[in-house]
């Protein structure tokens, strides 16, 4: 039983996190529909911030969030301005070919300056520490703190997008480009914010993750996938989709636990000896397979 | 017959473009008997073995739109199925390569189907899917070595052995690819003016007029994506007899697919020459630039930033690579 | 007047012949080329920085003379028998990647023009390295790399100086064993049930999956039960799954197969799950690079890793403590099971070329198969080196040992290896049951 709750537990503290890593994605397709394959690269980049900017002070991880929040910005406006505005124009081939240059360059201007070896936190108010919720489950304080501050972001985001004058403005040019122009809105500055606000979004995600994962120059595509997978499930361009179908996709990456639990209270032999958790990424492969033959608008999708 | 007359007949080319490709050609089939060093000679094999994949990823993902990056697990089933065949039951290559095609082939037609329902990006996303989950399938599949690999022991066989493709010298290697090259040339020229070619054609242009005037078009995908495997995977075949050794993780991974789209599109998708001018300029250019540039020098790295910056540009100003460049110039000319 | 044209043309012409003919000729006493492939970046880089010193410094000593090192290759400089010819290492990085590794060892073989070859840590490039060397004829002495599938290839250009996993493992059970029978220091018998379950995680390239088979082996013959065994990639940034499901079958010991960066993430992950084994041991690789205990620090007390140098090793071996010395001026660190290999291994090759007396690869062949390099030369605590002609492991040094260690903290606050087996060796007392995270 504790197996089965612990595997929900982190099923669930993981999704949230992964909700806002998808979050930069669905925003910056809605406004302009192009799909950054750069993405996951953007989150190695807060993870190195975080990092970084945690050993460089000394101040707790948990507090480098806006460090990592306006560098992200900066950088998704930078690509925007620099490079993605050029895209626009030309078929989307070049699109899908010109995000895969911009992961290439920034993966390996990672490695030029960090290194290819593994990095992780070793000090801050919360790393290492978990406590018991009854019934022997382990809770890690960190990962308690990071879901809890996705969830704040991800509010944060929402309320922005629907409450404020700006977010609305953007929500018009994702709805309808044209109609927004007609109504005075910069639909260039919108693009350019949209790439501001899917990276300062998915920094943040990068600085919290780190504090419970390691990273390395690599880690880019694999969230690239996940975020994907997150994207098509809640449907693209949906912020609130994105939230609910990273809890998804969050379960879905405790398929072993899940399988553990079914093996051990059945006593089947066969079931422990299938090696589930080497098919931990498999899982959300096959669902974003299976989401886009089913349903290509996703939960929320408004978008095709 | 007609077929073959297409095959061969590369007049509706400019003369220049005829006179230089020959030019090359000459150079290509002479290569080995100039002086080189072992690193040049694999060099040019790679090139040969890209263009190849190119030239296959050029069906669908050229002629046929359909942006795929997931070709790496049919270079995986060709490249498994010639090294399981020759392990186990002592099946010459030229025997296994056909079996391996035909197997990914039939693997094609099994994601095929479900597969182009989608579009664009989407599409896009959904190849690698499919690649990586294949990927992880072999990598726990112990009837393939899982994610030890397996290999060939080189002492177990005379060479040079060419029913089994087992050579000591990286020549024979050469003028065995060299002969492939030539058969792909010769085939995507049979391609391009084909049926199959006039009607990815149409549909590039504007998909429901193609369907309008009768063509099928999910089918007409399905059977580019088919030759594009075949493709792939006879080049697999070649690739796990040459390096003599294969695990998932190297072979079938998703840089592999990103590298074989890059390179295709780079040259330019949808051209004849194209695939062959990225592997051309590309190979060159990662092999050198990692030599020179690469952790000897410290700076590992630097030789990907280059690579992915000179894809930005290009793909921010010709997005149809530089076979796009070069026949705007030519327009310029005129 | 003879035509001066001519005879400028006669002299260039022999001036160019000579050029290409003589220095093969002239130079070929001077220097002895042999390609190192290891790791140097990716996940195992700390490894390989440590191998890599472990190789330059003996190939220093090599070239060298320094008398008051108690070792034969310490009194000439370079080989004796090649006129004193020295020793240049061309090192490789092969980024843990054995198709690369395989590029590399082929264009050090045709381009570099090697005599030998040296590598190369992971156990899955010294495969594709070694398939190579045997197709080119260039001998090939593996010094760090421990699946056993190596030497049972039958190849004829293959030497292993290190022991394999076959003889580590065994030690682990014979360790287990020992503690049921009381005889390990500091611990009174353990009853088999009590450490009867064990579960392992080994990451699955040829290295990892090798042991993983072992442990089930060894374990069925020695009476313990392996409940769980699950692979894993090295390269993961997150290992809580596969804790999970060790943790799920809730195993008496936790045995681990894993490279640099993944063990030190295995280590922090078991952490955070608060997993509660009685025993914890590494085979060795990423449980014994100095990044493991510096990043680490006290989560490491207790954990059990096979090994097989410790600096403690120096105090009943004085070459070695004198070896560590230079080594720990050179880098900082003391020496490991990774650079006492690397340094043991061009050991090997200094004595097998000395003997050869020639470059000739055949020459090289007859003589490494020949060689006996007593104990007392080497820094590690083994018998010697002999290689195997003959049975199911040839080329296989059949005079080495393994030993297994268990990171305590000292008088002095640091924490360090303390010998527990071979159990007549044990520098202190076990540390058991396993001390909760």
């Amino acid at each position: 039983m504790d197996i089965l709750v612990g595997s929900l537990v982190a099923g669930i503290l993981l999704g949230l996190v992964l909700a806002l890593v998808a979050l930069g994605l669905t925003i910056i397709f809605g406004v302009m529909d192009i799909v950054n394959f750069a993405h996951g690269e953007f989150l190695m980049i807060g993870m190195y911030t975080g990092l970084l900017t945690a050993q460089a002070t000394g101040m707790d991880p948990l507090f480098t969030l806006p460090v990592a929040a306006v560098i992200g910005f900066l950088l998704g406006v930078l690509c925007y301005n620099g490079f993605v505005k050029f895209l626009l124009r030309g078929p989307m081939i070049a699109q899908l070919l010109g995000t895969f240059g911009l992961m290439l360059a920034l993966r390996n201007l990672a490695l030029l300056f960090f290194g290819s070896e593994d990095r992780s936190l070793q000090h801050g108010l919360l790393v290492g520490q978990s406590f018991d919720i009854g019934m022997g489950i382990i809770v890690s304080a960190t990962k308690l703190a990071v879901a809890v501050l996705a969830v704040v972001s991800f509010i944060g985001v929402w309320l922005l997008m629907n409450r404020t004058k700006i977010g609305k403005a953007l929500t018009a040019t994702a709805l309808n480009r044209q109609g927004a122009r007609y109504m005075g809105i910069p639909t260039e500055r919108m693009n350019a914010l949209a790439w501001g606000i899917g990276g300062g979004t998915v920094t943040v995600a990068g600085a919290l993750i780190v504090n419970f994962w390691s990273v390395n120059p690599y880690v880019g595509l694999t969230f690239t996938m996940i975020a994907f997978t997150v994207v098509a499930l809640g449907g693209f361009g949906s912020v609130p989709g994105a939230f609910f179908a990273g809890l998804v996709v969050g379960l879905i990456m405790e398929i072993p636990g899940f399988w553990d639990f079914f093996a051990i209270t059945f006593n089947l032999a066969w079931m422990s000896n299938v090696p589930m958790t080497s098919f931990k990424y498999t899982w959300i492969y096959v669902s974003y397979f299976v989401i886009m033959l089913i349903s290509p608008r996703g939960l929320f999708g408004w978008k095709q | 017959m007609e077929a073959i007359k297409n095959a061969v007949n590369f007049s509706d080319f400019p003369r220049i473009d005829r006179l230089v490709a020959g030019a090359v050609f000459c150079f290509l089939a002479a290569y080995p008997i100039f002086p080189h060093s072992a690193f040049a000679m694999a060099t040019m094999i790679q090139f040969f073995i890209f263009s190849l994949y190119g030239m296959g990823w050029n069906t669908i993902g050229g002629y046929g739109g359909q942006v795929d990056l997931g070709e790496a697990q049919y270079v995986g089933i060709g490249a498994y199925t010639t090294m399981v065949c020759l392990l186990r039951w002592d099946i010459p290559f030229w025997i296994s390569m056909p079996i391996g095609a035909c197997l990914a082939v039939g693997w094609s037609f099994v994601i095929g189907y479900p597969l182009f329902k989608l579009k664009g990006h989407y599409f896009a996303i959904a190849s690698i899917a499919t690649s990586l989950v294949l990927k992880d399938l072999f990598e726990v599949w112990k009837f393939v070595g899982a994610s030890r690999g397996l290999g060939i022991l080189p002492y177990k066989y005379q060479t040079p052995d060419f029913l089994r493709l087992i050579f000591k010298e990286d020549v024979y290697y050469y003028y065995t690819i060299f002969g492939f090259f030539i058969a792909g040339l010769l085939f995507m020229n049979w391609f391009r003016k084909s049926r199959l070619g006039f009607q990815l054609r149409s549909i590039k242009d504007n998909e429901d007029m193609a369907r309008s005037l009768g063509i099928n078009v999910h089918w007409a995908k399905i059977k580019t994506y088919a030759i594009a495997t075949a493709f792939v995977s006879v080049v697999g075949s070649f690739h796990a007899v040459y390096v003599k050794n294969i695990e998932p993780e190297d072979t079938m991974s998703l840089d592999l697919s990103i590298l074989i789209a890059l390179m295709a599109m780079l040259g330019g998708a949808g051209s004849f020459w194209g695939p062959i001018i990225g592997a051309g300029v590309l190979i060159p250019l990662k092999s050198y630039l990692k030599e020179w540039l690469g952790a000897a020098a410290g700076l590992v790295g630097i030789d990907l930033i280059i690579y992915g910056v000179i894809i930005m540009l290009i793909s921010a100003f010709e997005p149809r690579g530089i076979w796009g460049i070069v026949q705007r110039t030519r327009r310029r000319k005129i | 007047m003879k035509n001066p044209k001519k005879s400028w043309r006669r002299l260039s012409v022999a001036i160019l012949i000579a050029a290409l003919v003589l220095p093969d000729a002239l130079f070929a006493a001077d220097e002895i080329k042999i390609g190192v492939l290891f790791p140097l970046t990716g996940g195992a880089a700390s490894a390989g920085r440590e191998l890599r010193a472990g190789a330059e410094l003996a190939a220093d000593i090599a070239n060298s003379v320094m008398p008051d090192l108690n070792m034969t290759m310490a009194k000439n400089a370079g080989i004796k028998s090649l006129g004193g010819a020295k020793i240049t290492l061309i090192f490789k990085d092969h980024e843990g990647n054995p198709t690369l590794g395989a590029d590399l060892a082929k264009k050090l073989i045709l381009d570099d023009k090697v005599d030998g070859l040296m590598g190369a840590y992971h156990s899955s490039v010294t495969k594709a390295v070694s398939a190579v060397a045997e197709q080119y004829g260039i001998p090939l002495i593996n010094d760090s790399s421990t699946s056993p599938e190596l030497t049972r290839q039958g190849y004829k250009w293959f030497w292993r100086s290190t022991p394999h996993d076959d003889y580590f493992t065994k030690d682990l059970f014979e360790l287990l064993k020992g503690m049921t029978e009381g005889k390990v220091k500091g611990v009174s018998a353990v009853p088999k049930k009590d450490i009867a379950n064990l579960a392992s995680a080994c990451e699955k390239t040829e290295w990892g999956s090798a042991v993983s088979e072992l442990i089930d082996n060894f374990s069925k013959a020695y009476g313990f039960e392996v409940k769980k065994s699950i692979l894993y990639a090295n390269k993961a940034t997150d290992l809580s799954s596969e804790v999970r499901s060790l943790m799920a079958v809730k195993p008496d010991a936790m045995l681990f197969a894993s490279y640099g960066s993944d063990a030190i993430l295995m280590l922090k992950t078991l952490k955070d799950q608060k997993a509660a084994p009685k025993i914890l041991w590494g085979q060795n690789a990423g449980f014994e690079v100095p990044e493991f205990v510096n990043s680490l620090g006290d989560t490491t007390i207790g954990v059990l890793t096979r090994t097989v140098f410790i600096p403690k090793v120096g105090q009943v071996k004085p070459i070695a403590a004198k070896v560590n010395a230079m080594y720990k001026v050179k880098t900082g660190n003391d020496l490991s099971g990774a650079s006492a290999r690397s340094f043991t291994g061009l050991q090997a090759w200094v004595h097998v070329l000395e003997k050869a007396g020639s470059l000739k690869p055949a020459d090289i062949q007859k003589a490494a198969n020949s060689i006996e390099i007593p104990g007392d030369e080497l820094v590690v605590p083994w018998q010697g080196i002999k290689f195997a002609t003959t049975g199911d492991d040839i080329g296989q040094n059949t005079l080495g040992s393994g030993l297994i260690g268990q990171y305590q903290k000292g008088a002095d606050g640091k924490i360090d290896l303390e010998i527990i087996y071979p159990l007549n060796l044990a520098t202190a007392n076990m540390i058991y049951p396993f001390p909760k995270f």
